[in-house]
């Protein structure tokens, strides 16, 4: 006999035991605390790119006024007649080389004395002084008229200043204390007009000055072997060519206008293309990122070129010819690089990396590599290396990861056709991973390029765009770098200043680069997955 | 035809001797084999030959060793560490595979493998058929062309990819896949070509016509196929062998294994009693 349940035969499917938290049951408490997860994350990273952003654009109306203010205080007009003085410096700076170079064929090849050596230069060096003094009623003009556009400009910032202590006691009630500030309104065309009225003293030196070096030229001493010749030949024609400047420049004097506007996009263009990043200078300041992206790119690209034959390379051995035993040590010990500090491997980079390659550079035996020797410990080559370092680990993983997702029967198939293992890494394995690679690159790229510890201690420092035309050389100059300037500039700016924003800019352009190459490599992650099949 | 002597590479000496035999002759000879993976014996004392321009079939319930016997044959198990061939001899043409002066990149070219899963290259048709071709330095391009067509042609494959000719091997259905890598096969014009369960992924229809294909490729080449379908090994071998739990139970003309089976066990496997 069957005896009735106690309960009733409708309620069976209400589940007694479920567990509430906070009112609501525990599959939505889950979601809503994962899910909240995620929406703080991104509202993290939105908060993040509007800081950034937000901070970074007041820098282009900035360096707006700081360029019309260039303008304005007549500092430009000055730099007109500066750039034809240095134009001169760097010629003297040729011609004391080729007076080095006659002094160690004296020396070395006919075998005189240095005394004598002297004796014999005594009618070149007469032409060089002579050749070097010609520019000091010029140079003497730049000088004060450097310091009367200082005084402009520092009456016009004074000015500024008190404009905006005044508007700060307006804001805060104290009509009194802001009406006692006393505001020189500076008078752009009275002030100017001393500079302006400098021209035809100007021009009468600069004839002056053209008359002197022709007359140098002239009485210009002989040299003893022909490729010394020649290079005194090059230097005439250097000052040629540095004579026919002048018309241009003095043209530039005479049409200069300060009331000329300067457009908004030379604001975005001077910081984009301007090849000069000079800060706290007592003459003209300016931000121009292009020293600072070439040094980025320079070291970065010298550091994919050491780390992606050994971190792919690396990858296919593991992964395709190695042995379990040799996997299980090698895998490890690669990923192991990246849980060092960077600040470590900066520090090592400094002591004793940086140490033994110049050391290298030095020894004879090695003259014939490009760039060797070099005096620079700290130099872009250093900092590649050390970077190489870094993106050994990211690339190496990432390859890796490709090679062991090519399906193991295209591997088959390849041997079941007679096909060596070096053929089949060559034909199958590489080009169905080729995008894999491609990617795992891009992304040790992108590592690299982010890096800032190991650049600040290790790339050197020089803000200066490297010199090409050294060829492979280049690797060995100094450089700075977007992320070095940043974190070594950071900390002293006034915040809200120029200065700052620029560096906030800096930031911007980064985080697009490092945003266009993860882009990238995802792009080319999705197109490989759909290849693959 | 001119066949190549099939181990004269340079390195080895030892060449399997190509005599034009007539079908039904012994081509491989599978003598006293135990086969491990690693501590695990996988193939116990099997002997059996194959014979040339027929077709063998190799069915057993999962696990019996009849793919590790097949791979064997080509010495695909060399791919997978620890395994070994402990005890006897393949032999083809009487040169015993395992020993060490042969050469196992030009055994492979002569004994060619079609596998369970089609595995084009991720490759343009053309490219997959003659990768074997261009691995052997060949690379002439109308020499290459004609291979491609015939190669095709042989695995019936021809009239539906004619003119697609440089689209990627993936693109095509399962079926026409799985044909392609027969033709990809044939194209370097092995001696045997070993068929590891090539239905098994496929649909009646494509089923059928790769039945078909082996049907028209027995009469030049030496077929092993490995199936699980008995039916398939009905249609299309002339010999089987029955496979359990790594030994070989039965090996004879297809028809007395399924007609008249001499053991208990085949006779349960065949007719469905267990398996």
């Amino acid at each position: 006999m069957e005896t009735p349940r106690p309960t009733s035969h409708s309620d069976f499917l209400v589940n007694k035991k479920r567990i509430r938290v906070l009112g609501l049951s525990l599959d939505d408490a889950i979601k809503i605390f994962f899910g909240g997860n995620a929406v703080l994350s991104v509202i993290v990273l939105a908060l993040i790119t509007y800081f950034l952003f937000q901070e970074g654009f007041g820098f282009f109306g900035q360096n707006h006024r700081n360029l019309l203010t260039y303008r304005q205080a007549g500092l430009e007009y000055v730099d007109f007649i500066r750039t034809q003085e240095s134009g001169h410096i760097a010629l003297t700076r040729y011609l004391s080389d080729l007076r080095l170079r006659q002094y160690n064929e004296y020396v070395a090849t006919q075998k005189m004395l240095p005394s004598a050596a002297n004796d014999a230069l005594a009618k070149f060096d007469e032409f060089a002084v002579q050749y070097g003094d010609a520019v000091e009623s010029i140079r003497g003009m730049v000088s004060d008229l450097t310091e009367q556009a200082t005084a402009i400009k520092t009456k016009f910032l004074i000015a500024e200043d008190k404009k905006i202590e005044r508007q700060q006691l307006l804001a805060a009630g104290k009509i009194e204390a802001a009406a006692a500030v006393k505001i020189e309104t500076v008078d752009f065309a009275a002030e100017l007009h001393v500079l302006k009225g400098i021209l035809p003293l100007y021009k009468e030196t600069n004839a002056d000055f053209a008359k002197k070096l022709d007359a140098a030229l002239m009485a210009a001493p002989k040299f003893t072997t022909p490729e010394l010749s020649a290079r005194f030949d090059r230097f005439k024609e250097l000052t040629r060519d540095y004579l026919a400047t002048f018309p241009s420049t003095t043209s530039s004097l005479e049409t200069w206008d300060y009331t000329r506007p300067v457009p908004w996009y030379q604001a975005i263009s001077a910081f984009l293309f301007g090849r000069e990043w000079l800060t706290a200078s007592f003459w003209q300041d300016w931000y121009g990122i292009v020293p600072l992206l070439m040094g980025s790119i320079m070291v970065s690209l010298v550091a994919l070129v050491i780390a992606v034959p050994l971190g792919v390379g690396a990858a296919i051995y593991i992964n395709q010819i190695a042995s379990a035993r040799e996997q299980r040590i090698v895998k490890p010990s690669i990923e192991f690089i990246s849980a060092f500090p960077s600040v470590v491997l900066g520090f090592f980079g400094i002591a004793v990396l940086g140490q033994s390659l110049r050391w290298l550079s030095q020894q004879a035996w090695l003259a014939w590599v490009p760039g060797f020797p070099f005096s620079e410990r700290l130099n872009i080559l250093t900092a590649g290396c050390l970077l190489a370092l870094i993106a050994v680990p990211t690339i190496f993983t990432l390859a890796e990861d490709a090679l062991q997702n090519v399906p193991k029967a295209f591997k088959e198939a390849s041997f079941a056709l007679g096909a060596t293992r070096l053929q089949t890494i060559i034909k199958i394995v590489v080009p169905a991973s080729l995008s894999g690679i491609i990617s795992a690159v891009l992304l040790g790229l992108g590592r690299v390029i982010g890096e800032t510890m190991v650049v600040l201690l290790c790339a050197g420092n020089r803000i200066a765009i490297p010199d090409f035309t050294a060829g492979l050389a280049v690797v060995t100059q100094p450089v700075h770098t977007m992320t070095g300037i940043i974190a070594q500039e950071m900390g002293e700016v006034v915040r809200g200043s120029i200065h700052y924003r620029a560096l906030f800019v800096v930031g911007i352009v980064l985080f697009f680069l490092s945003l266009g190459i993860n882009f990238i490599a995802q792009k080319i992650v999705r197109k490989y997955r759909i290849s693959i099949g | 035809m001119d066949i190549k002597s099939p181990f004269s590479s340079p390195a080895s000496g030892r060449s399997i001797p190509v005599t034009t035999s007539p079908a039904g002759a012994t081509l491989i000879d599978i003598d006293h084999v135990d086969f491990y993976y690693g501590a695990s014996q996988a193939l116990h004392d099997i002997s059996l030959k194959i014979e040339e321009k027929k077709v063998t079939a190799f069915i057993g319930p999962s696990g019996c060793g009849k793919s590790t016997l097949l791979r064997c044959l080509n010495r695909m198990n060399d791919l997978i560490d620890g395994t070994r061939v402990a005890k006897g001899q393949i032999k083809i043409r009487g040169i015993d595979i395992y020993d060490p002066s042969v050469d196992v990149i030009e055994l492979r070219k002569r004994v060619g493998m079609v596998f369970q899963k089609s595995n084009p290259f991720p490759k343009s048709i053309y490219e997959n058929i003659t990768y074997g071709l261009r691995l052997q330095g060949r690379s002439n391009k109308s020499d290459l062309d004609a291979v491609v067509e015939k190669s095709l042609r042989g695995a019936a494959l021809w009239d539906e990819v004619k003119d697609r000719l440089h689209t990627s091997g993936l693109g095509l259905s399962g079926g026409q896949q799985q044909r392609l890598c027969i033709a990809r096969a044939i194209a370097v014009e092995p001696e045997v070509i070993l068929m590891d369960e090539p239905c098994s992924a496929l649909d009646p229809i494509a089923t059928v016509k790769v039945e078909e294909l082996i049907q028209e490729l027995r009469t030049k080449f030496t077929i092993v196929i490995v199936t699980h379908n008995m039916q398939q090994a009905a249609r299309c071998s002339d010999k089987t062998a029955f496979f359990y739990m790594g030994k070989l139970i039965e090996f004879a003309d297809t028809r007395a294994i399924f007609m008249n089976p001499a053991n208990a066990q085949t006779e349960a496997y065949v007719s469905g009693r267990f398996g």
